[in-house]
């Protein structure tokens, strides 16, 4: 287990500087930082000394290094348009984004597990033939366009909810509906799947005929073996939920990371943009980490194997 | 087998619906109330800091909490506010007398001294202001008196005046207290309000001045909100959670003009949408090709199909609303026959072009455009890349820079040395046009502060342009707002948001 654990971890890093040895390319070969910061009409001389300023006239490896040792500190440097540290404008806006993405997640886990383990145990029936296309269709609908229905009905028409913002404690049920609409249709088909899978197999009726009553049978038996594929998803649909947070947030206005990483973009704000994808990686990489000692602790089989490893 | 569960989970279901609908009801909307507007516009500000900042979504919000040293009328004159008048002691040389007795928020009193210490910050190249280039020709700036300041710069320069019109004055002491990081934080000025709360992201709160120097403010709060999502502030609007918003789209501005409680403010701005020609490279290097293209281009129908309507044609490179404007240039009218004869005449009947251009640049014209161009016999193919490279290109050497590429100019000066000097003077990096009559039409318009002088230069330089044809003026730019109907207000071409101007009906 901890040659496991050591193995995976070193994965992790190495995948990690991968990734911040990317974004740091793209930064700075696509083209130059400083044209995107001096104002139309600046004069060559002007964009010269910008450069020199902001050290971007150092030879590309000087900066690279600088970037890493950097990083190292958790440092991301200081935004050259807010002229704030970048760490403080991402610690400002990471509670929404969290509040936002937990809110999103707690409504596709506690609407999405229990429409999929009930379709999948009435498969073919009627819940199961009204239950999934309304999840399908949920999970077509781009959320850029649901996100602006949901605003049309329940702001504009109805005057229930706000247009926008996260001044109001109701302003988060709209983008948490919108942002968890797509997730919600990934875990009823995941529970279905599993659910179906899992009931035709012979240990279910081997309970069955022990005298354990159904309900019981689903509870402690099918479920626990139907999370497997649930933990994986869920990984994933986590880094999902941030990156569908980019157009969520933007469409309702939600002060979070999505929305930051779009207007870093707009005002040309590099290192903050640059700080945002670093800390996506980050991210993607650690829950993946995360799934993995998970599947041990839900189904110990899985350890054991991968002992032997 | 299954069915034998279905009243447990039903029931689970049904209780975990039954939760989302309490709390979906529970929602209120927010009515706005009178004496506060409430204002959305495209993002929450980049910085408070005048100095640092000059994007639209910062200075909407703290021109209001700023005063400037001179300011321009409703017609677009430039009249005193800091300053209450000034001469010209030479060509290089203005002296200032300010205003009496005009207080910061914090009480400091603002003195000549503050006036001079802004304009030294925002030129101090280690500031590393993104405005310097506006204000680095002013080398000296000091107190010649109790209220009198004297600005030198270091050639002759006309644009001066306009310059300083977005020069805000902050208090030396207070910044020097806090320090930059602070001051951009919770920014102090002498403006009609000041700052209560900035919940970054969220909003910003801005409250009356009791007592400001030039009157009572018309609305006791401002509350600014940014919302990227373009149909989102519209909807801002329709709730009432915005009484007027900025950057509205001309595809909305139709809906939103029908709407009873509604009305669409718009304003022909000095942003000129313009299209470059590289007239020293490739097929565009033959003069007779630019000229066609002149031609072939249908620059009112881009503006009726493409913009409704929201932009007025131009026939030079620069709009009414800039110093250096001349009327009664022709230009290339649309003539797709003609423009077929002048590519024949050059030979260059299926010439392929490269149109370079960025996600930045509304495509639907630039598509347009290649259409336009397709039917006189030019083969335009479109090189899409992001913004830095795009940039890279089109600044870059005449062979990098394609043959077309589309933008939006403005110098946020009004004069036309901040656009055609820096479009086509052959030293500027975004020049692909050599002429040394032009250069030294334009170099004599920003060397000297006569206006009449300036006027015929700028005569010489538009002539040249039109014969040379390196670039082709599209249409002016018009900036649209929507707001609620009550409110009174007309907006500017400079794009300044001054709340003091506005007021509510009634």
């Amino acid at each position: 287990m901890t040659g496991f654990l050591l193995n995976r971890a070193a994965q992790s890093i190495v995948s990690f500087w991968g990734a911040i040895s990317i974004v740091f390319v793209i930064m700075h070969l696509s083209g130059d930082p400083t044209l995107l910061l001096v104002p139309e009409g600046a004069t060559r001389a002007d964009i010269e000394q910008l450069r020199h300023l902001l050290g971007f006239d150092r030879p590309l490896i000087v900066q690279y290094a600088d970037y890493l040792f950097q990083l190292l500190r958790f440092d991301f440097g200081a935004s050259l348009i807010q002229r704030v540290p970048v760490m403080d404008i991402i610690l400002s806006r990471l509670p929404y984004t969290l509040w936002l993405g937990g809110c999103a997640l707690a409504l596709a886990l506690l609407i999405g597990i229990p429409v999929g383990v009930l379709t999948g145990l009435f498969r073919g029936r009627l819940v199961d033939r009204i239950c999934m296309p309304i999840v399908l269709i949920g999970q077509s609908m781009p959320t850029f366009w649901s996100g602006i229905l949901l605003i049309l009905l329940f702001a504009v028409e109805l005057r229930w909810l706000p247009s926008s913002g996260a001044e109001s404690s109701v302003s988060v049920i709209m983008p948490a509906v919108a942002l968890g609409a797509l997730s919600m249709a990934t875990y009823a088909r995941i529970a279905r799947t599993g659910v179906i899978e899992e009931l035709s197999k012979e240990y279910v009726r081997a309970v069955r005929a022990k005298g354990v009553s159904g309900i019981q049978v689903v509870l402690s038996h099918v479920l626990r073996n139907a999370s497997i594929p649930i933990i994986t998803v869920s990984a994933l649909e986590i880094a999902n939920l941030l990156a569908g947070a980019v157009i969520v947030e933007t469409v309702f206005a939600w002060p979070g990371l999505g929305q930051l990483a779009v207007q870093s973009i707009a005002s040309r704000d590099f290192l903050v943009v640059q700080g945002l994808v670093v800390l996506g990686a980050f991210t993607h990489i650690g829950l993946n980490f995360v799934a993995d000692l998970l599947y041990g602790v839900v189904d110990p089989r899985i350890s054991l194997s991968r002992r032997d490893t | 087998m299954a069915r034998v569960y279905r009243p447990e989970l039903t029931r689970a279901l049904f209780g975990t619906a039954a939760v989302l609908a309490v709390t979906l009801t529970s929602g209120s909307a927010l009515a706005a109330g009178k004496d506060a507007l409430l204002v959305t516009i495209a993002g929450d500000a980049a910085s408070l800091d005048p100095h640092v900042q000059w994007d639209t979504d910062s200075y909407t919000v703290y021109r209001n909490i700023f005063d400037n040293l001179v300011t321009r009328n409703a017609k677009g004159e430039i009249v005193p506010q800091i300053g209450k008048s000034w001469k010209y002691l030479n060509d290089n040389e203005i002296e200032f007398e300010l205003v009496d007795g005009i207080k910061f928020h914090d009480g400091t009193p603002l003195t000549a001294q503050d006036v001079v210490f802004s304009v030294q910050r925002i030129t101090n190249p280690a500031f590393k202001s993104p405005q310097l280039s506006q204000f680095n020709s002013i080398v000296e700036a000091q107190v010649v008196g109790p209220n009198k300041i004297r600005l030198r710069t270091s050639s002759p320069y006309p644009a001066l005046m306009a310059q300083l019109v977005k020069l805000s004055v902050v208090p030396e002491a207070t910044v020097k207290k806090t320090g930059d990081v602070e001051f951009n934080q919770k920014p102090v000025g002498s403006g009609p309000y000041k700052l209560v709360n900035w919940q970054r992201g969220v909003r910003i709160d801005l409250e009356a001045v009791p007592g400001y120097w030039r009157g009572k403010a018309p609305f006791e709060k401002v509350v600014f909100r940014g919302v990227s999502d373009p149909s989102t502030r519209i909807a801002d609007l329709r709730t009432g959670k915005a009484d007027v918003i900025r950057n509205v789209l001309t595809d909305d501005a139709p809906l939103i003009a029908k709407d009873p409680n509604l009305q669409v403010l718009s304003v022909p701005t000095e942003r000129i949408g313009y299209m470059f020609l590289n007239a020293l490279h490739g097929p565009t290097a033959d003069v007779r090709v630019r000229r066609a293209i002149a031609h072939a281009v249908d620059r009112k129908g881009i503006i009726d199909a493409l913009l409704g309507g929201y932009g007025k044609m131009v026939n030079i490179v620069l709009t009414p609303a800039n110093f250096g404007y001349i009327d009664g240039f022709q230009g290339y009218p649309f003539d797709p026959a003609k423009a077929k004869a002048l590519i024949k005449e050059a030979g260059a009947d299926g010439a392929q072009l490269t149109f370079i251009t960025s996600p930045v640049y509304d495509q639907r014209v630039v598509q347009a455009i290649q259409q336009m161009l397709g039917e006189v016999g030019l083969k335009v193919n479109i090189a899409t890349s992001d913004q830095p490279t795009f940039l890279k290109r089109r600044q870059g050497n005449p062979a990098e820079a394609g043959n077309l590429s589309t933008g939006n100019w403005s110098c946020a000066c009004q004069d036309a040395d901040g656009v055609i000097y820096p479009l086509f003077q052959s030293e500027s990096i975004w020049s692909k046009y050599k002429d040394k009559d032009f250069d030294a039409a334009v170099e004599a318009a920003r060397t000297t502060l006569d206006e009449k002088k300036r006027m015929d230069a700028y005569r010489k330089a538009f002539e040249l342009l039109e014969r040379d044809v390196p670039g082709i003026g599209l249409f002016q730019g018009v900036a649209i707002y929507a707001a609620r109907k009550e409110l009174q207000w007309a907006p500017t071409p400079n794009e300044a948001f001054f709340v003091f101007d506005m007021k509510w009906n009634g």
